[in-house]
């Protein structure tokens, strides 16, 4: 008997796997269409997925919303872009990234654990805000132009390198980053640690009961998320070849929580289509309109009233079913 | 002599002016049932909270085998043996029924399985596999628990309460809203618990009390009026003057 929880996230890696290969089939007419803008807009989709994912983690799984996760997407594409431009290596922005948002997601972790629910939420907003005040104030990070003359990179991979320039190249590159990041947090979510999240959004007051303090769960899940908003961000600068202080702006966390709720908030794939399906909105309305946030709000009001578990949570469950039939392996 | 699987020594605690545990001392054998018994607001429930480390006690002490457990927080009280089931029943609602008895179970494997994925945990399991056929919920383990009825959550919530396999197992009112049958079960099933666990009980069902108790303790007004075996408690002046309301 496959457990409940375990089938469900099976689903979500077939919903995975749909979106790769969707992927491959873009990444393919991309290089023979020898496309520049929609691969380094679908790019940028993935970067963003991957900040939407470190969302889900927190208010998907552990019930925690936090509306300043631009502070580690932010802190991971300055720390990476400042490190391109001494050394232009990938794994050595990578590193530094992983260490310093592991640290910064410690600290941070310790101040937005002490309070719950729509305190925690003000919390990590404020947070996100100062150091945006504090990016957009200080000269040495570009103040109010951000960082601009990123270089561009090549990424090696051992057998094989890639040019942060390649439109295609780059976009498998993020892609697989992505991918492992997606994988990586679905792992932990189907280990006793990662239920003990699960079990902390759906009935805190009974978890110290059973053996476990809350806190270190909670403190785990949000450094953890710190690290994979940090890591997606570690591309943008890649990606663009500058940073802004925007990236820290409350519209960057706001638009990650609008992402896993419309993209459907517990199933970690939701992440992934939900930031595919805006990133694209805005660019095809934001053709026809500037005032495409208007849309995009609508959009997300009919979301939450008519699919109150967002896109993929209305999709898998079909999927769930599909695997449920299957003969056990 | 070997130490008491549970004493508590002196216990106290205010809730403003309201002394609603108030110098409460008793300990309890090993494999034996004793229920706590007294009329609504004795102060059973806060007692329950002290013993298990949800409230901090004012004054007095907690002993798990003879170990000074006072003041604790929860996790260290499960982690000296003692687990809870509480009057409203406090579940995991919308993951399944196996779901709430593996998390419950999952302290029984080694911390080294935290970081692997759950069907390798087989201990835990076991334990599921084990407890759903004791507690007759086996053909309701992929219900989610709000899905369950009245009955079936509140034999879910002790299950839940049993899964790491305590050496105390405190009870608040398990058959709290059941229909008679279901109680009679129940009743049943807390005795076939004592042979592994010992039980301390609140219950109101004064027939199943005596029936079912090895040993009671009758609280009033936050202190304790009598103890002893249910025929004494029943025979004692006092407590039918507090309890059953007749001289």
């Amino acid at each position: 008997m496959v457990d409940a929880l375990t089938r469900s996230m099976r689903a979500s890696h077939v919903l995975v796997a749909i979106l790769v290969a969707a992927s491959l089939a873009v990444a393919a007419f991309g290089v023979a269409t020898n496309d520049t803008f929609y691969l380094r807009l679908a790019t940028e989709a993935l970067i963003f997925a991957g900040l939407a994912l470190s969302v889900d983690i927190l208010l998907g799984y552990t019930g925690l919303l936090s509306l300043g996760q631009a502070l580690y997407f932010g802190l991971g594409a300055y720390l990476s872009a400042l490190v391109l431009m001494v050394i232009p290596s990938f794994w050595a922005a990578f590193a530094a990234t992983a260490v310093v948002a592991a640290l910064a997601g410690l600290i941070g972790g310790f101040i937005v654990n002490r309070v719950r629910g729509v305190y925690f939420a003000l919390i990590t907003f404020g947070m996100a805000q100062v150091a945006a005040k504090i990016v957009y104030n200080t000269r040495a990070l570009g103040a109010s132009d951000g960082l601009i003359g990123v270089p561009v990179i090549n990424i090696n991979l051992g057998i094989a390198s890639v040019s942060s320039a390649s439109p295609a190249g780059f976009f498998l590159f993020v892609l697989a980053l992505i991918v492992i990041l997606y994988a990586l947090s679905a792992y932990l979510l189907d280990t006793p640690f990662g239920r003990l999240l699960i079990a902390l959004r759906a009935n805190e007051a009974r978890i110290p009961f059973l053996g476990y303090r809350t806190m270190t769960p909670r403190l785990v899940a949000y450094v953890l998320a710190a690290m994979v908003a940090a890591l997606s961000g570690a591309l943008y600068p890649m990606l663009r070849g500058f940073v802004s202080p925007e990236l820290f702006f409350f519209a960057t966390s706001g638009n990650a929580v609008i992402t896993v709720v419309t993209g459907g908030a517990g199933t970690l794939v939701g992440a992934l289509y939900g930031s595919v399906l805006l990133t694209v909105l805005k660019s095809v309305i934001g053709s026809y309109t500037e005032h495409h946030l208007i849309v995009i709000g609508l959009l997300f009001m009919g979301a939450v009233i008519f699919l109150p578990k967002g896109l993929m949570g209305s999709v898998r469950p079909l999927i769930e079913r599909m695997l449920a039939r299957e003969p056990k392996q | 002599m070997t130490a008491p699987i549970l004493e508590i020594r002196d216990l106290s605690v205010n809730f403003g002016g309201l002394r609603a545990v108030d110098q409460v001392s008793f300990s309890i054998a090993r494999n034996r049932i004793t229920t706590v018994i007294g009329p609504n607001g004795a102060g059973k429930s806060t007692l329950f909270n002290l013993i298990s480390g949800a409230i901090r006690p004012r004054d007095g002490q907690v002993l798990i085998e003879g170990v000074d457990c006072t003041g604790q927080p929860p996790y260290r009280m499960q982690a000296a043996g003692l687990a809870r089931s509480f009057q409203i029943t406090n579940l995991f609602f919308e993951l399944t029924v196996a779901e709430n008895l593996r998390l419950a179970a999952q302290i029984l494997e080694p911390v080294s399985m935290a970081w692997r994925p759950v069907r390798s945990s087989r201990v835990a399991q076991r334990r599921v596999d084990d407890l759903l056929e004791r507690f007759g919920l086996s053909g309701k383990a992929q219900y989610t628990a709000g899905e369950l009825s009245h009955g079936e959550q509140r034999r879910l919530e002790v299950a839940v309460a049993l899964a790491c396999e305590p050496k105390v197992l405190l009870l608040d009112e398990p058959t709290q809203g059941m229909s008679h049958s279901d109680t009679r079960d129940t009743a049943e099933l807390i005795r076939s618990l004592a042979a592994d666990v010992t039980v301390l009980l609140i219950e109101h069902d004064i027939g199943l009390v005596m029936s079912l108790s090895d040993h009671v303790v009758v609280m009033y007004q936050g202190q304790k009026l009598a103890e002893g075996s249910p025929a004494d408690v029943r025979a004692n002046p006092a407590v039918q003057t507090a309890y059953f309301g007749h001289a």
